[in-house]
């Protein structure tokens, strides 16, 4: 027993100290090549004024001291540590924020902070091996948290004690019921206190551990209790931030309403804010993209989009055992959604428990599926496969026609699109292709004749070239960096779930007992759906079309004042798209769900509400523990079903003119010979339904693997 | 579950109003341009009702909507392409759905898989080789070609209903029949299809709404006026700007809607079952 433990404690440092070599190992590559990014040299001049006052013993003069005092000095006091070895160096010049990072910043300064930054990075990941060795693996490989941990930044040191911060809460809550481990509480408080005396953004962090308290408040009712400990663990955070804020110490209100406020006005009227143009789904796409297409040199690899797929695996898992990194994971991530700023730094705050979550989400679809795999072969006689009756006999009259038209009009075009993707083919070289070009080109590229050609946009030659897979690396870099996945995803989501809740809202309130009128509401409310989806886009295109639309008319005529003037201008902002397109789609597609959720109800047992009714149950108790439960089910098919739909949405797009919005439409118009974009793009089209088509498929192995839920989907 | 009390009532007829609002704004918007007769390009000045009450949009639109083509000419192309490719996907997919519903063979697990990867394609992934194979087959710009492209979109769909209606017909049935000396034949021709007729019915009228109202898809697929359906001169008359009054265009939508509307309105349960590949047993 004892030594099993000794043996479990040495390899967890085993494993600490790999995780720590690698991390250290790729932030010691990226400090010595990585460029100088913005405010690196302004929190390294930061550095410089708090190490002259260091050097010259002017202790005071820390109370009146913080170059860029939109964000505390915690961060920049620990630089100003780190460059006094160095040799003494002029002032960084003072330049706005919008000026280009200044590359002829001071080599050894330089390199003094970015270790300093680096060293809390390698300690976060090890810390978080600690938790769990392979999350460590993933912190120390996730290249967005190498970039921002091996430069000169603000994010390395609370991005440390944010993790400290959740490790102390966490060895607390297991030593609770013991009334054990008070000195774990006040830890957790003091690294919040050091959090926000670092940066802002990251008290988010203790949003989420006050949210896991609260809820476990809630599961054991002892709120009365808990306020109390809340109240105190909240004060001394906050004593623990002023002490190591010195800045505020003179004049705290009116220094940190300044602060507070530089950043709301940061957000709304700087330029740079305003150039980037970023859409508020930003964070997604910065999780789902590397920071090495800036600067290929600095990193030997980078594997986030993978990271963050693996996580949506692990979330229900790590919920189960460690609620509080989910509810950190979502609490960053709405922050990071509601917040005006898009910088990819921000995104730190939340990459901890994304690799957290992501090497759960490892265990389940890559360790597990092997392990099983492993346990089936072994035990392979066991597991006789009873032999089924097979009625080929019978079946072949019937199967034969249908699958010979089948695979002639169905499989044969996709295997045909398969080979155009490998080739040039375009509307220039159609006549070489109809004459057998594709075939040719495809055939000598297989059987190694001709050597796969370069990828080089757009295709515009007259006879096919083989190119192999070249063209679809390139196309799925611009796919991701053009955010057309993101916004494909993320409309298939937004508009499937407002589609919901108004279908399913409006199906609750026509279910009513005795409501007046319930038959006329629901044939007006099928009205939408029953419309061709063409027209219904070309609807809501006379509402909304700048200039001569409903809205833009009536704005022109009736001023400010008119309904709804604040959607005007949405052709501007990829927001103000996603809104109008949004108000479009859910407008077509809720019936369908409304009518799923009716069809549902209907099945509702009656005697169970007349029994809830009678014990004295409220109507939103009866809808919570009743109604939702027995619904769901019910309407998940349909709910799946509009998600493909939304998914390969098209004709809403291409009349809105949104033609890069989903991939079916951008595909289209890649290939149409005549239209006004990039034309005739014949295999840059064929590569994007490839790709389409290995979403689908990864899709539907998912839903056939979710169990029963989903069986009437798959094989009803 | 007793009534509900005035009060919520109340507040539920409004939050259903504000619904209804929003599902009618964009139709309003349409019908107004379509009865409007002062228009002589787009609206230019905001209305809730039209300025000049008229009819002359819709006569206008019945007798040739677009470019020269009358509108009979239009309606017949929209018909002829829609009935057919309904027809041609339920035939050449009816055997093979019965095969799937009815018989155990190897291979039908992968099968039905490859079936429902096909279903939840969009149409774009099988057109754009299509293109290439029709213009092999010097058919694409003809109405057979468009034709076999609608009736490729409608297939797997179309498949996957017919099984489901197939497999709701008992076996024992079939069984019966069978052991009265019928053929297999004979057996799925004078039980089963009759039996399944309304699922089949319904994939059906399915295909031929989905070709009934496709239009950019076919827009690839046509290069002369003479082969254009109704729901292409809808996209023809946007992609021309302003050249004609907009009333027409909204005319045009409404006298295109109807009978989709109606037959939607109509068979609402019916159609709702197929559309959820027939997930819900009722």
């Amino acid at each position: 027993m004892r030594k099993s433990r000794i043996i479990h404690i040495l390899l967890i440092c085993l494993a600490v100290l790999a995780v720590a070599g690698i991390a250290g190992f790729l932030r010691w590559h990226a400090l010595t090549t990585l460029n100088v990014d913005y405010d690196e040299d302004d929190y390294l001049r930061a550095a410089q004024e708090f190490a002259q006052l260091i050097r010259e013993g002017d202790w005071v003069g820390f109370m009146d001291t913080n170059y860029r005092p939109e964000h505390p000095p915690l961060a920049k006091i620990i630089y100003g540590l780190s460059i006094l070895p160095a040799k003494e160096y002029p002032l960084i010049p003072d330049v706005s924020t919008t000026a280009q990072p200044n590359q002829n910043v001071p080599r050894p300064l330089l390199r003094n902070g970015r270790i300093i930054s680096a060293c809390f990075g390698v300690i976060t990941a090890g810390i978080l091996a600690i938790v769990n060795p392979l999350a460590g693996l993933m912190l120390a490989i996730h290249s967005f948290t190498i970039k921002y941990t091996s430069q000169v930044m603000l994010e390395s040191l609370p991005a440390l004690t944010s993790v400290l911060l959740v490790l102390c809460y966490t060895q607390w809550k297991k030593r609770k019921e013991q009334k054990k481990g008070l000195g774990w509480l006040i830890g957790s408080a003091i690294f919040l206190g050091l959090t926000a005396a670092s940066k802002y953004i990251y008290c988010v962090i203790g949003l989420a551990v006050l949210a896991d308290w609260m809820l476990d408040a809630r599961s054991s009712s002892t709120y009365k209790k808990n306020i109390l400990n809340i109240l105190l663990w909240g004060l001394a955070a906050v004593a623990v931030f002023f002490l190591f804020d010195p800045y505020l110490w003179s004049d705290p209100i009116n220094r940190l309403k300044e602060s507070v406020l530089f950043h709301a006005a940061y957000s709304s009227s700087a330029s740079e804010v305003q150039s980037a143009g970023y859409p508020f789904w930003q964070v997604f796409y910065w999780i789902t993209s590397t920071p090495r297409f800036w600067q290929p040199n600095s990193m030997y690899f980078a594997i986030d989009p993978l990271i963050t797929l693996m996580a949506i695996f692990g979330l229900s898992r790590v919920w189960k055992t460690r609620r509080v990194y989910v509810l950190w994971l979502i609490f960053a991530i709405v922050f990071l959604l509601l917040w005006p700023t898009k910088w990819p730094q921000y995104i730190l705050i939340l990459t901890v428990p994304l690799s957290l979550v992501a090497a759960e989400g490892c265990a389940v679809i890559v360790i597990n599926p092997i392990r099983n795999l492993y346990y089936r072969l072994r035990h392979r006689e066991k597991h006789l496969i009873v032999p089924v009756k097979s009625e080929i006999k019978k079946a072949l009259p019937w199967l034969i026609p249908g699958l010979i038209i089948f695979f002639v009009f169905t499989i044969l075009p996709l295997l045909f699109q398969l080979g155009v993707s490998t080739t040039d083919f375009n509307s220039v070289s159609i006549r070489d292709g109809l004459n057998g070009g594709i075939t040719r080109e495809v055939w000598k590229g297989l059987t190694g004749q001709v050597k796969a050609g370069y990828f080089s946009f757009p295709f515009r030659s007259t006879t096919v070239h083989y190119l192999g897979f070249n063209s679809y690396l390139p196309l799925i870099s611009y796919l991701s960096q053009q955010e057309i996945f993101i916004f494909n995803i993320l409309w298939t989501v937004f508009s499937v779930a407002l589609q919901a809740a108004l279908g399913i809202g409006v199906a609750l309130l026509l279910w009513q007992r005795g409501l007046k009128f319930k038959r006329g509401w629901q044939t007006l409310f099928i009205l939408p759906w029953a419309i061709p989806e063409m027209i219904g886009a070309l609807m809501w295109m006379n509402v909304f079309q700048p200039v001569t639309g409903w809205l833009s008319l009536g704005v022109q005529q009736y001023g400010e004042g008119f309904p709804f003037s604040f959607l005007m201008g949405w052709e501007n902002s990829w927001d103000g798209v996603l809104l109008i397109l949004l108000i479009s789609g859910v407008w077509y597609g809720f019936p369908f769900l409304m009518l799923a959720a009716s069809a549902g109800l209907k099945m509702m047992p009656t005697e169970v509400y007349d029994a809830a009714e009678m014990d004295g149950a409220n109507s939103w108790q009866i809808f919570k523990l009743i109604t939702w439960p027995l619904l769901m089910p019910l309407i998940f098919p349909a709910i799946i079903v509009r998600s493909i739909f939304a998914f390969n949405q098209f004709y809403l797009f291409q009349t809105f003119g949104v033609w890069n919005g989903t991939l079916a439409t951008l595909s289209y118009n890649f290939f149409n010979p005549s239209g006004f974009q990039i034309n005739g793009q014949f295999s840059i089209s064929a590569v994007i339904n490839i790709i389409t088509m290995i979403l689908l498929i990864g899709f539907v192995v998912l839903l056939s693997r979710w169990g029963k839920a989903d069986d009437g989907v798959t094989y009803a | 579950m007793r009534k509900i009390k005035w009060l919520r009532h109340v507040v539920s007829q409004l939050l259903l109003c504000i619904v209804g609002l929003y599902v009618i704004l964009p139709i309003w918007g349409i019908m107004r341009l379509a009865f409007d007769g002062s228009l002589y390009g787009r609206a230019t000045e905001f209305r809730l009702f039209p300025k000049v009450w008229a009819f002359d949009s819709f006569l206008k639109v019945l007798d040739r909507p677009y470019q020269s083509v009358e509108f009979l000419v239009l309606l017949k192309n929209s018909l002829v392409v829609s009935i057919a490719a309904a027809l041609m996907a339920l035939i050449l997919g009816g055997t093979l759905a019965y095969a799937f519903a009815r018989f155990r063979f190897p291979g039908k697990k992968p099968g039905l898989f490859v079936l429902l990867l096909t279903a939840v394609l969009p149409p774009i992934a099988f057109a754009t080789p299509l293109y290439i194979v029709l213009s092999l087959l010097q058919l694409r710009t003809t109405l057979l070609g468009l034709t076999i492209v609608y009736a490729v979109f409608a297939l797997p769909f179309c498949i996957w209903n017919m099984r489901a209606g197939f497999q709701s017909v008992s076996r024992e049935l079939e069984e019966a029949a069978f052991l009265d000396g019928a053929g297999p034949w004979m057996t799925f021709q004078k039980i089963t299809l009759p039996l399944a007729l309304p699922s089949v019915f319904v994939a059906g009228l399915i295909a031929f709404l989905m070709a009934y109202s496709e239009f950019a898809i076919g827009w690839l697929f046509v290069d002369q006026a003479s082969t254009v359906t109704l729901a292409m001169s809808i996209y023809a008359m946007i992609t021309s700007g302003s050249a004609q009054p907009w009333s027409m265009l909204g005319s045009l939508i409404i006298i295109m809607s109807i009978p989709v509307v109606t037959i939607f309105v109509l068979l609402q349960r019916t159609l709702f079952e197929r559309m959820m590949f027939g997930s819900i047993k009722s």
